[in-house]
């Protein structure tokens, strides 16, 4: 039996593979796609089967921005998604440096503790955690909301560590040679070459928070230090629901999180790519 | 391999000052001490709270809480609720595997295998629903499953199915619920795996190509072996990670029901704590829940460590 030529089997494949590509694709932004043609949709439009907005309005932006405080809420949350993220990476990269250059006697109990930290559910802390914040007085302040999700640092120790093993030893060594501390050599070569590292796991850790949706609506229930996800579900309660703001305030707090991954992405891959990291 | 003798110490440490050698021991924990601190705040202090409380009584509005011994467990135990939510659970966790492994393993490969500017834009597309906000998700959802015009419905009438409240039937509305949640689960893994196959060199296919080795011969014997470890850890992990998806998703659209088909232990354990404020009753299946949860991940890494010894 002829076997087919490598030609054909290549144009199947090609062919095969973007075809799974695309039907993957395509069911999987259909929801996204849906969402934001519905958030120009009329209050009426948003239950007719045509999934296009006809009439398009702008009036669900104008309710969502103007008699909502979506700013504040967006706000809200960048500052508690920035103040994980950095609080994070300040005590994984030392944590994860010490862990692959100078390990103490008892690293491999403490990595098994660490990653045992990554699975535990969240949910089984959070009544002590909420019991914490409120008897410190924590609830709707920015503290209450930011440390407890201290509680998932190590996963940027874990994916950090695998980052700083995979730096050839010997140029580590050679700034040793040359007279630099531990603390020179963590600042002044491990760093620059982590960057692109750094920026995978901070937009991981940054996404992440900004959709934590449990812990701030316990945390932080009032208006003044509401973040967007629970702060969303306000248009479901009050006087009915109004699915129109509700969807063009989550396409706002969808935005900024998009421009980061594409400012981002690029520079990140390639950096993978460009760094000589394995 | 590191050379180990960059390990042990940045200086020799053998013919070093006692005062130095002090230094090199307490190095590392001054490195470590900020984690430990918070891990220790964070992690397996309120564990062991959540551990105390599980044997107490104590609803959250009254001022202290009393002992009450082991009730909270036989509690849970004995009414209906709490095993039917773990028998959901053990559904949720096994349907949900393949979406957190096999299918974005797939997609992550097929990008990776022929990078450019179609990946690219692949790749981002793939992005946006880890964010889309999981409440829009959620809502968006019920609309597209509306029983009367939802445009899933829709589509099914162009196949010959009937319209279906998938949703509002108990025998659908846990199937829908994991299916919403895994496209979620499938976009977020998809990332990840491809970062973890930008570390496969890319020399040592174009070597076995020219060795003669086939598409799927280079997949099956040196991509799959690179990723084996990503599996286990991201199949893991999401047995974690996708609970608070699910959880706004079931909060939203059903809230547990109908008749409790889309219950779970941890929607459970929300509604003993924030609806009834019993905080004994769901410490205990806090603890019930870690204590099942740490069995199965330990069994997983038993197994997956046994599997890697035999290959190896």
């Amino acid at each position: 039996m002829p076997s087919p030529s490598a030609t054909t089997r290549r144009i199947v494949g090609t062919v095969g593979r973007h075809a799974f590509l695309l039907g993957a694709t395509a069911i999987m932004i259909l929801p996204v796609l849906w969402a934001l043609a519905a958030s120009f949709k009329t209050p009426g439009g948003i239950f007719d089967s045509n999934p296009l907005p006809s009439p398009a309005t702008l009036d669900n932006y104008r309710v969502a921005t103007r008699d909502f405080p979506v700013w504040r809420l967006l706000i809200n949350t960048t500052v508690m998604a920035a103040g994980v993220t950095l609080l994070q990476l300040l005590i994984a990269v030392p944590a994860a440096y010490a862990l692959v250059r100078f390990p103490p006697r008892a690293h491999r109990v403490l990595v098994a503790l660490i990653v045992i930290t990554l699975l535990v559910p969240p949910q089984s802390l959070i009544i002590p955690l909420f019991l914490t914040i409120s008897h410190l007085g924590w609830r709707n302040t920015f503290p209450g909301l930011i440390l407890p999700q201290l509680y998932g640092t190590g996963l940027a120790v874990i994916l950090l560590r695998d980052h700083i093993r995979a730096v050839p030893s010997t140029v580590l060594g050679a700034a040793v040679l040359d007279g630099a501390r531990p603390g020179e050599v963590l600042r002044l070569v491990l760093l620059p070459l982590l960057r692109p590292a750094l920026g995978a796991v901070a937009i991981l850790l940054f996404i992440t928070a900004w959709n934590e949706y449990l812990w701030p609506s316990l945390a932080a229930p009032d208006i003044d230090h509401a973040t967007i996800q629970p702060g969303l579900a306000a248009f479901l309660t009050q006087e009915g629901p109004e699915y129109g703001p509700l969807l063009a305030g989550s396409m706002l707090a969808t935005l900024p999180i998009v421009a980061v991954y594409l400012l981002a992405s690029r520079r990140v891959t390639d950096a993978f790519m460009h760094s000589g990291l394995r | 391999m590191a050379n180990p003798s960059l390990i042990a110490g940045e200086r020799g440490v053998d013919h070093a000052p006692p005062v130095v050698r002090l230094r090199d021991r307490a190095r590392p924990w001054l490195y470590l001490a900020p984690l430990i601190v918070a891990l220790v705040v964070w992690v397996y202090g309120p564990l062991v709270f959540t551990g105390v409380l599980s044997f107490m009584s104590w609803n959250l509005t009254a001022p202290h809480p009393s002992w009450l011994g082991t009730a909270n467990y036989s509690r849970l135990v004995h009414e209906p609720q709490f095993p039917h939510a773990a028998r959901n659970t053990l559904v949720y966790a096994v349907v949900m595997l393949p979406f957190a492994t096999v299918v974005p393993m797939a997609l992550a490969i097929a990008l990776w295998k022929r990078p450019g500017r179609v990946s690219t834009v692949y790749r981002t597309l793939l992005f946006l629903p880890v964010v889309l906000a999981p409440i829009a998700t959620a809502i968006t959802w019920q609309f597209l499953l509306d029983p009367l015009s939802g445009l899933v419905n829709v589509v099914a009438g162009w196949f010959g199915v009937g319209a279906h409240n998938w949703l509002g039937d108990p025998s659908s509305a846990l199937y829908s619920v994991l299916l919403i949640t895994s496209v979620k689960v499938v976009a977020l893994n998809v990332l990840l795996f491809g970062a973890a196959l930008a570390n496969l060199e890319r020399g040592l296919l174009e070597a076995a190509a020219l060795d003669g080795a086939t598409e799927w011969e280079i997949t099956r014997h040196i991509v799959l072996p690179h990723l084996r470890r990503t599996v286990v850890l991201l199949g893991m992990l999401s047995l974690v990670v996708v609970w608070p998806w699910i959880f706004a998703n079931v909060a939203v659209l059903t809230q547990g029901g109908p008749a409790g088909s889309t219950d779970n232990v941890y929607y459970r354990l929300f509604t003993y704590a924030f609806t009834f404020f019993d905080a004994g009753t769901a410490s205990a299946a806090a603890v019930v829940i870690t204590g099942a949860l740490a069995l199965v991940l330990g069994l997983g890494l038993l197994v997956a460590g046994r599997r890697r010894r035999a290959i190896a």
